[in-house]
């Protein structure tokens, strides 16, 4: 019980991330119908903002946890959306209109790139961060062991339950919400309303980017170590998590991700950490094969 | 040119006479096939002005290629007096006109009444609330609905909407293609009455692209007949009632 309590924590945390990662993935999809496979580097390029910021905390003397918390969170979504911004604006937007796999394989080249960029930038090896947040609650106690809540813990999970929200209200509510949804469902329409449908899109790279910034600096935090390969396995498993909900679903792409999360979670605690991994894509596979739309993604019904 | 048959006057025309909208020359293509070949034609402030033609003539193409999309290989649009050939979607939109399109193309996972506000983002936010009082009166269906998706509409209720949707922009040249497409007669009656209103409560102008002839004739202060992307007649709305070739191509044998 308390050792389940325990992974069950630890996977909520893991889902967490993954699930702001996600979003990023299946906005993209949803409005233009490609996958960005650079947005696990976008994710990666998030954290490394995040390090560095830090540091400069560290230099410049704002010692006050939240504060530089706070600071560094904007300067990573700031920097990191700039790339966002980039790589669709040089990567994806000159192939608008070509076939279908030229923008796919230019993720995938944009992908490579921005590791090799990072790998050239800040070297191969592994980075340390001290730790930031410390401390938590021991929420029960049983013999040696310990089921423990760190506040880094209740701070990831908190931040992305209201980034979510917001987020989601933001879609559903405001009228840039309405745009993205309108170029998602018809952008030659869109167009004919007036939307600058190249913005739109713009901006939903930005957004997603924004999101993988958190996820980033998080991931920085509760981790301790970054390099430059980690937007690799963090990206396919958020897309894994996107297309478990259901990919161009915004709530799938949040409970994809904590479902990865906890899964992976407990396939390392229960079974072996070795094969989390496949743990986790055999569950898309399953998933894939009787609802190919994902969990929460609906087949189209539309009168014509 | 405003003369018609003594017996059957035509609708008076509009005081205004400003030219709104002028398409000369224009030439477009679909990949190698020329949809438009040369097309001249004009809409004044103030009129309903009509494009008839068979499938495929390349209506709908220059409604479209009026907004922009496909742009014209050849030739100039104007709208109110500025050349907007080159300019994006949004921007020709942004001017004042606004598009029903072939197809309706209604936002299937929005509600009625979130496609009604996608209508209004150029207009003034002021004039949003007594707009949307505007559509729901003369379609109050969609006020029923207003929360409905508006894939789940019929193809009555998506026609209004798309009208509708169009209007919320308040725009000064309403586009409207094939608005009767597939609808009950009644219905087709219904709205060939919302467009006379608007054309002359609110001195909307109207550029109307149809297949049922008789209606949009009847209803048009001018008109012009399109065969395979050129202009081949052009007049008043009664004239070309009563031509003779229009008759034998679009009016016997039905309606």
């Amino acid at each position: 019980m308390e050792y389940f309590l325990q992974q069950l924590i630890n996977g909520v945390t893991l889902g967490a991330i993954y699930g702001l990662i996600a979003i990023g993935y299946t906005m993209v999809y949803g409005i233009i119908g490609m996958i960005n496979f650079a947005h696990g580097e976008i994710f990666m390029i998030g954290a490394f903002v995040s390090l560095i910021a830090f540091l400069l905390m560290g230099l410049v003397g704002i010692t006050w946890i939240p504060l530089a918390l706070l600071l560094v969170l904007l300067i990573a979504m700031v920097f990191t959306s700039v790339y966002g911004w980039t790589v669709e604006r040089l990567a994806y937007r000159p192939l608008r209109g070509s076939f279908r796999l030229a923008p796919l394989i230019s993720a995938i080249g944009m992908s490579i790139f921005l590791q090799n960029y990072v790998q050239i930038l800040q070297g191969a090896r592994v980075k340390p961060l001290q730790p930031v947040v410390e401390g938590g609650f021991n929420v029960m106690q049983k013999g040696d062991f310990v089921v423990s809540l760190s506040y880094l813990q209740i701070i990831i999970v908190t931040v992305t339950v209201v980034l979510m929200a917001s987020f989601s209200l933001i879609i559903a509510r405001t009228s840039l919400g309405r745009a993205q949804r309108a170029c998602e469902q018809d952008r030659t329409m869109a167009a004919l309303l007036g939307i600058n449908v190249d913005r739109t899109i713009s901006l939903a790279f930005v957004m997603g980017a924004a999101l993988a910034a958190v996820a980033g600096l998080m991931f920085v935090l509760y981790y301790g170590v970054i390099d430059f390969y980690i937007g690799f396995l963090a990206g396919i498993k958020a897309f894994t998590a996107a297309v478990l909900g259901g990919i161009g679903s915004l709530p799938g792409a949040m409970l994809g991700g904590l479902l990865i999360g906890l899964i992976e979670t407990f396939w390392s605690a229960y079974f072996t950490v070795e094969y989390k991994d496949v743990a986790a894509f055999s569950i898309l596979v399953l998933v894939l094969i009787f609802r190919p739309t994902g969990l929460l993604g609906k087949p189209e019904i539309e009168k014509v | 040119m405003e003369e018609g048959q003594p017996t059957r006057p035509d609708r008076p025309g509009p005081p205004n006479r400003m030219s709104l909208l002028s398409v000369s020359g224009v030439h477009t293509y679909y990949g190698n096939i020329e949809a438009l070949r040369g097309v001249d034609l004009t809409v004044n402030e103030g009129e309903i002005v009509t494009l008839i033609g068979a499938n495929g003539a390349g209506k709908s193409t220059l409604l479209m290629t009026v907004c922009g999309n496909p742009r014209p290989a050849r030739g100039t649009v104007r709208f109110d007096g500025r050349d907007i050939t080159r300019s994006a979607t949004y921007d020709i939109i942004r001017r004042g006109i606004a598009h029903s399109p072939e197809g309706r193309r209604i936002f299937p996972r929005m509600s009625v009444l979130e496609n009604l506000q996608m209508g209004a983002i150029t207009g003034d936010p002021a004039h949003y609330e007594g707009d949307l009082e505007i559509v729901f009166d003369m379609f109050p269906i969609l006020k029923e609905r207003q929360s409905q998706r508006g894939g789940t509409l019929s193809g009555g209720e998506q026609q209004m909407l798309a009208i509708g949707r169009a209007l919320m922009a308040r725009p000064r040249l309403l586009l409207l293609d094939e608005p009767s497409l597939g609808l009950a007669p009644m219905v087709v009656k219904q709205i060939f009455n919302v467009i006379r209103e608007i054309n002359e409560q609110q001195a909307m102008t109207i550029f109307l692209v149809e297949q049922n002839a008789f209606h949009a004739l009847n209803l048009a202060h001018r008109a012009y007949v399109m065969v395979n992307g050129r202009i081949t007649l052009q007049g008043t709305g009664r004239e070309l009632l009563a031509n003779r070739e229009v008759r034998a191509a679009y009016l016997e044998g039905g309606h």
